[in-house]
């Protein structure tokens, strides 16, 4: 028993022993990861630690998009500045227009409002963030804000740009924070189609850059052209944000529901600038309007 | 200079269980030549393994190709020190990438630690084979392990997303031997320089 001679080679673990050790840990973290928020303060550390060297490893792209944005403009002649200039100035014309009449709206709506009993539309408070950069992971569509709880954000809040909706906050570090996009298989919004009135939910489809309004009837009215808003059901999304577009229909035979194809209306792929909303879920004016159609049964949950 | 006493003692003595280090330089019948390495030095271990992970950190949006610079250089080290460099820090490592890229955690730390399970396996045996031979042990291990990464990812809930993501693995492998001289370089010096200094 004590004749047992020393370890000549002292290597420690065998490679079998630590390959269960560490694999195991691996798997055990995928699955409580993806089950449970456990792992939140992990995350948040990390990702403080690496936030500095993220910002420095950015700089050199951002000083060559600089760069190359300024030898544009000295490339494009006056000519192309004019042409833009008119027609920036035609739109802030016709911006000016809808610009007095939302606010006619709005003195009108609040009168309406006050008559009604309702309580008044708040206005909510936004932060805008830019896009550090797109995460690799294949499975998802995500990009990294360059503020965080450290600036009020939290997760779940609406991030818009001046197209429409283009994600939600959905993991918050305290300098830096997540934003899926709307075109996230895993994402679902809330929607309404605005000319109907008729509801769905959105969600992420395969094909990437378009959404998909899931369950909506194979002979519901959409046609082409719909534009689609937030319905504000979820009250996390306020109502009435564009959304995007119905771009195609298909009612394949044989299926319940129509697959409906949106193509988003924020520049999903393309914003550096978000805006952040931080609506107060409390706060929020309950929707509007409750629609005609009765409450659908089947089959809520297809995965 | 303590550096320099090291440099004196031939290979592989110093520190560590004492091992038989060779180099790939091909030899003939698609084995490698013997060569004696110098002992490998922290600082440049260190080194490599930090420019890697800056490579991997850098913006590179969803592209597909990009190689994983940090799987290859943790690897390699794997292979050649591995009392230095083991499944540890491997799993480690992977656990940062999983943050940065807003993965799953663990779903990185599991295709490291499978990789350096590959390295463990095959350092008696890589070192004698050329370089093309080394390639063909390599790719496979690199592109088993980052699939077993993405079936895991599958289960939990990710969904079937084509073949084009086991680019980047194949990428990583086919820049094996680019990385195995460059980092290998430092201790295939001779000696003494003077040796080899033309007169």
């Amino acid at each position: 028993m004590d004749r047992i001679p020393p370890a000549f080679f002292k290597q420690g673990l065998s490679a079998n022993v630590r390959l269960l050790i560490f694999a195991g840990l691996s798997l055990v973290l995928l699955v409580l990861d993806a089950r449970s928020t456990l792992f939140v303060s992990l995350r948040q550390g990390v990702a403080t630690v690496l936030y500095p060297l993220q910002r420095v490893l950015l700089m050199p792209r951002d000083f060559a998009q600089a760069a190359s944005q300024t030898g544009l403009e000295a490339l494009q002649g006056a000519r192309d500045l004019r042409a833009e200039l008119d027609e920036l100035r035609r739109i802030e014309t016709a911006n000016a227009r809808t610009l007095l009449l939302a606010e006619q709206l709005a003195a009108e709506n609040a009168e309406l409002r006050r008559l009604l009993g309702a309580r008044e539309q708040v206005v909510i408070p936004s932060v805008v963030a830019e896009v550090l950069y797109q995460t690799r992971d294949p499975f998802a569509r995500r990009f990294v804000l360059d503020k965080g709880i450290q600036h009020g954000l939290a997760a779940g809040q609406p991030v818009v740009d001046a197209g429409g909706v283009i994600g939600q906050i959905t993991r918050v570090f305290p300098l830096s924070s997540e934003l899926t996009l709307v075109t996230d298989r895993n994402l679902s919004v809330p929607v309404q189609i605005d000319r109907t009135g008729a509801r769905a939910i959105a969600y992420g489809d395969t094909e990437p850059g378009r959404l998909e309004l899931r369950y909506v009837a194979a002979n519901a009215d959409v046609r082409e052209g719909d534009a689609v808003s937030t319905s504000g059901l979820d009250g996390l999304y306020p109502q009435g944000l564009p959304v995007g577009r119905v771009i195609l229909i298909d009612r394949a035979g044989g299926s319940t529901f129509a697959r409906i194809l949106v193509e988003p209306a924020g520049g999903v792929d393309r914003s550096r600038l978000a805006l952040v909303l931080q609506p107060d879920a409390a706060r929020l004016p309950p929707p509007l309007a409750p629609p005609p159609d009765p409450p659908r049964r089947r089959r809520q949950g297809r995965s | 200079m303590s550096r320099k006493n090291r440099r004196d003692v031939p290979t592989g003595l110093t520190g560590g269980p004492p091992r038989i280090v060779r180099s790939v330089r091909p030899g003939r019948n698609g084995f490698a030549r013997e060569h004696l390495l110098l002992p490998a030095d922290n600082a440049f271990i260190s080194f490599s393994i930090a420019l890697a992970f800056l490579f991997n950190v850098l913006p590179w949006g969803q592209a597909l190709w990009v190689p994983d610079s940090l799987a290859l250089v943790l690897f390699f080290w794997n292979v050649r020190q591995p009392s230095k460099v083991g499944m540890g820090v491997a799993f480690l490592f992977g656990l940062v990438m999983d943050v940065h890229q807003a993965s799953l955690l663990g779903e990185h730390a599991l295709h490291y630690s499978l990789l350096s399970y590959g390295a463990l396996s095959l350092q008696r045996r890589l070192p004698w084979f050329n370089l093309g031979g080394q390639l063909l042990h390599v790719l496979p291990l690199f592109v088993g392990a980052h699939a077993a990464a993405l079936v895991m990812r599958m289960a939990l809930g990710g969904g079937f997303l084509g073949w084009s993501v086991l680019l980047a693995p194949v990428t990583t492998a086919l820049l094996w031997p680019l990385a195995d001289l460059l980092l290998l370089a430092p201790q295939r010096r001779a000696v003494d320089r003077d040796q080899t200094r033309p007169l």
